[in-house]
């Protein structure tokens, strides 16, 4: 076998042309982790909202919370089904959610923000959900707790600021709250009785969740909840509605960005091909000196292709460890089953990052491969004389 | 002059001399360009829409949120506001076909006498129209949606909504087209008084926003102002902006993967040049000797500069020229069709448009050639003695 060494050497004498090469793998690597990051993070965010042993009522029909309602008349009957929990406490809440406008800070324009209507034991309902700063609501009053990523992206989103919930009714920010990075963090959450009187919906919810006794008493509960059919109500698992809301979402970013690094890699595949072609053809002499030595055309052929797996995957690094710096960046974009807008990070795991650095390698053979063809069919004697 | 002419004639002919390496960096470049213009349609799809939208309709709608709905009697107080010419309102009501749960279209209840004035864009057959007039159960599709549905006029639907709840039965009368491309050909429209008539107590008389036209559209941000100004006072307050703003103020929404598309079509273009810049580059390290005896018989720096960019934007032309033709028949009878059929709501009309195309080819031929710059300037740099003894 030819020392690897001698490739790594090579790859030196033309420092230009490797570097050219090994940051346009870098720049394609770095655009497929970015989405495949982002693609995670949507999943993230929306999936871990729910918990299989929480069931979501909501009107039947309704893709979202935000369009349904469910009559506070039901909601007795909704607790008191087979399958809701009789031990934990409170076994469900009942919220109302609505969506308002909201001035961005730095942009022009408005952008839709879904606020929450809530009950007082919302706190023991989700012990994800946990203060970080500030203090809590006191019920009944015209206060808010905000979700950790919209703070201070709009006007009012601040502890001590205050926004409309409608004219001349202003709602005091008091705290800030974060919830495992689920999607209640991009909400507003407000006392349940303000926003049913702001918006005129005195005696109605969006959606009724209720613990379940276990994961697995979920199938009761739907039964019991969707055979009554004057209800005209269904359950949902409450994992399972968040999965269908992010479905679209995850769905696009993840389409988008494998389009966009196929076209990429093909452009790629394309510069590390000349850049081999133009080493093998700089080196027949090399190459039938080393035959002449009496290395296989096989131990050519894998020199070569090490060559341009190791040219890649250095791209490859590269471009992966800029990705991982994407971690700290915030991306915003509308949720269009909510309407409203909501703030996905980029998500850098394991599986991704290798992903990312094995299509690198990837991008390395098979752009390497037919100029490591043409240097092992090299002959020695031609090679030479030349 | 003439002597520029020459060495360009020159320059192209050496791009036969190593025919291999320059079909792949055409290719190269011919790739990135088909990304490039795949994703500024993209945008370009997104945000047309609000390019196209009228500038003399102006969109009324609760000033908090557009979930919710405004009293009914605010379309008399529209109508009757100075420099309104028609007026009409509209509730979107959330249908989908439980058949085909995954399709995604809009359903909305019209006040079928004046939604055709305020938008004359869409377009119904005469015959249809009086049929959909003079039936309350009657609907009218988009045509892109009916062909997707497999709906044909004549045909009894079943649509449930999320927001009003239950199964509603419609008459399928007629399908629409459009003559503008800012139109969704994908929506479905039926009588807001149906709507209306079978809804419970508290939600009836409610109207999800309004549409007005205005005589000239110089009025649209005075009248906008006035019609809010009207309602400040009423117990619900409204928040009117002119169509182009209130699908700018949607757009907002993805502003963001917009940003994202944008730099992702930059980013094509730096690999392009990578490429490009990576193969001139190799060409004139193989022809330094050449340069030097270009230089020895009287040329100057500045035509071996010349000579090597002239090469450089050849095969930018090339490239661009190759990747263009590639995108059309791409982007146009492939990815556009099917984007205008499936996603319709998002991109109703997804086609390459001119300036896109000239932007690629002329970024093709300007990258290339600012590609070639350093390799250039090198070359033209070298000692001519330096230059002949490097005999390779």
């Amino acid at each position: 076998m030819i020392p690897l060494r001698y490739n790594v050497r090579s790859l030196t004498v033309r420092k230009a042309t490797t570097v050219a090469t090994a940051f346009g793998i870098a720049l394609v690597v770095f655009v497929l982790a970015s989405a495949l990051m982002l693609s995670a993070g949507v999943k993230k965010t929306l999936a871990t909202s729910g918990r299989r042993d929480t069931a979501i009522v909501l009107r039947k029909g309704s893709d979202a919370e935000l369009g349904s309602v469910v009559e506070d008349q039901n909601v007795g009957l909704i607790l008191a089904s087979p399958g809701v929990t009789t031990t934990a406490k409170p076994a469900g809440v009942g919220e109302i959610v609505v969506v308002g406008a909201m001035e961005k800070i730095g942009a022009s324009g408005v952008t839709n923000v879904q606020t929450r209507g809530v009950t007082e034991d919302v706190m023991q309902f989700r012990p994800e959900v946990k203060l970080v700063d500030g203090r809590l609501a006191a019920p009944g009053a015209d206060e808010a707790i905000i979700g950790q990523r919209i703070r201070g992206r709009f006007r009012g989103m601040e502890i001590g600021e205050s926004f409309n919930l409608k004219k001349n009714r202003p709602v005091k920010v008091v705290g800030v709250f974060t919830a495992d990075g689920s999607s209640y963090e991009s909400e507003i959450w407000v006392d349940k009785e303000a926003v049913r009187s702001a918006y005129g919906r005195e005696g109605v919810l969006s959606s009724m969740r209720v613990k379940l006794a276990s994961a697995s008493s979920f199938e009761a509960f739907k039964m019991a909840i969707e055979s009554d059919k004057r209800l005209g109500l269904m359950a949902l698992r409450e994992s399972d509605y968040y999965e269908r809301q992010s479905e679209g979402t995850s769905l696009f970013v993840g389409v988008m960005g494998t389009l966009i690094a196929v076209f990429f890699s093909i452009g790629a595949m394309i510069g590390a091909t000349i850049t081999m072609y133009a080493a093998v053809a700089n080196r027949q002499r090399e190459i039938g000196t080393l035959r002449a030595l009496g290395f296989s055309r096989r131990s050519i052929l894998a020199s070569f292709l090490f060559e341009s797996l190791f040219l890649a995957l250095l791209g490859g690094a590269l471009g992966t460890f800029a990705a991982m710096g994407m971690g700290f960046v915030k991306f915003s974009m509308m949720n269009y089953t909510s309407w409203s807008e909501m703030v996905f990070s980029f998500e850098p795991t394991g599986p991704i990052l290798l992903k990312a650095l094995g299509f690198a390698g990837f991008m390395g053979l098979a752009g390497g491969f037919f100029p490591a063809v043409r240097a092992a069919r090299v002959s020695p004697v031609k090679a030479m004389r030349a | 002059m003439s002597l520029s002419f020459g060495m360009a004639g020159l320059a192209i002919k050496n791009l036969a001399r190593n025919r291999f390496r320059v079909i792949l960096t055409v290719l190269g470049v011919a790739v990135a360009i088909v990304t490039f213009v795949l994703l500024r349609t993209i945008v370009w799809a997104w945000t047309s829409a609000s390019d196209f939208a009228a500038k003399d309709r102006i969109v009324t709608r609760h000033k908090i949120t557009f979930v919710m709905s405004l009293p009914k009697r605010y379309i008399d107080d529209v109508r009757s506001a100075p420099h309104i010419k028609e007026a009409t309102y509209a509730n979107w009501f959330g249908g989908k076909d439980p058949a085909h749960d995954r399709e995604f279209f809009g359903t909305l209840a019209i006040d079928v006498p004046t939604y055709f004035k305020v938008y004359p864009e869409v377009s119904v057959p005469p015959d249809q129209m009086q049929t959909f007039v003079d039936n309350r159960k009657a609907a009218i599709v988009g045509d892109v949606l009916a062909k997707k549905l497999g709906w044909k006029v004549g045909d009894h639907v079943t649509i449930q909504s999320g927001i009003y709840g239950g199964d509603w039965l419609f008459d399928i009368v007629g399908i629409y087209t459009a003559t503008s491309r800012a139109v969704d050909r994908s929506t479905f429209l039926f009588h807001w008084e149906y709507l209306n008539d079978a809804v419970s107590e508290r939600r009836r008389d409610q109207i999800g926003w309004i549409v007005s036209r205005v005589d000239d559209p110089s009025h649209a941000a005075d009248v906008s102002v006035s019609i809010d100004r009207m309602f400040d006072e009423k117990e619900i307050q409204t928040l009117s902006q002119d169509e182009r703003s209130f699908n700018a103020s949607f757009l907002a929404g993805i502003s963001a993967v917009l940003k994202a598309l944008n730099l992702v079509s930059g980013v094509i273009l730096v690999i392009m040049m990578l490429v490009l810049g990576n193969t001139i580059a190799m060409g004139v390290r193989e022809r330094t000797s050449e340069y030097g005896v270009l230089r020895a018989i009287g040329f100057l720096p500045k035509h071996v500069v010349w000579f090597i960019v002239a090469e450089a934007m050849a095969m930018g032309v090339l490239g661009g020229a190759l990747g263009l033709a590639v995108s059309y028949p791409f982007v146009e009878q492939g990815l556009g069709r099917w984007l205008e059929e499936n996603m319709g709501t998002f991109f109703p009309y997804f086609r390459i448009p001119p300036v896109v195309t000239l932007q690629a080819m002329l970024l093709a031929v300007l990258l290339a050639g600012a590609a070639s710059v350093l390799p250039a300037r090198r070359a033209s740099r070298l000692n001519v003695v330096d230059a002949l003894r490097r005999v390779a």
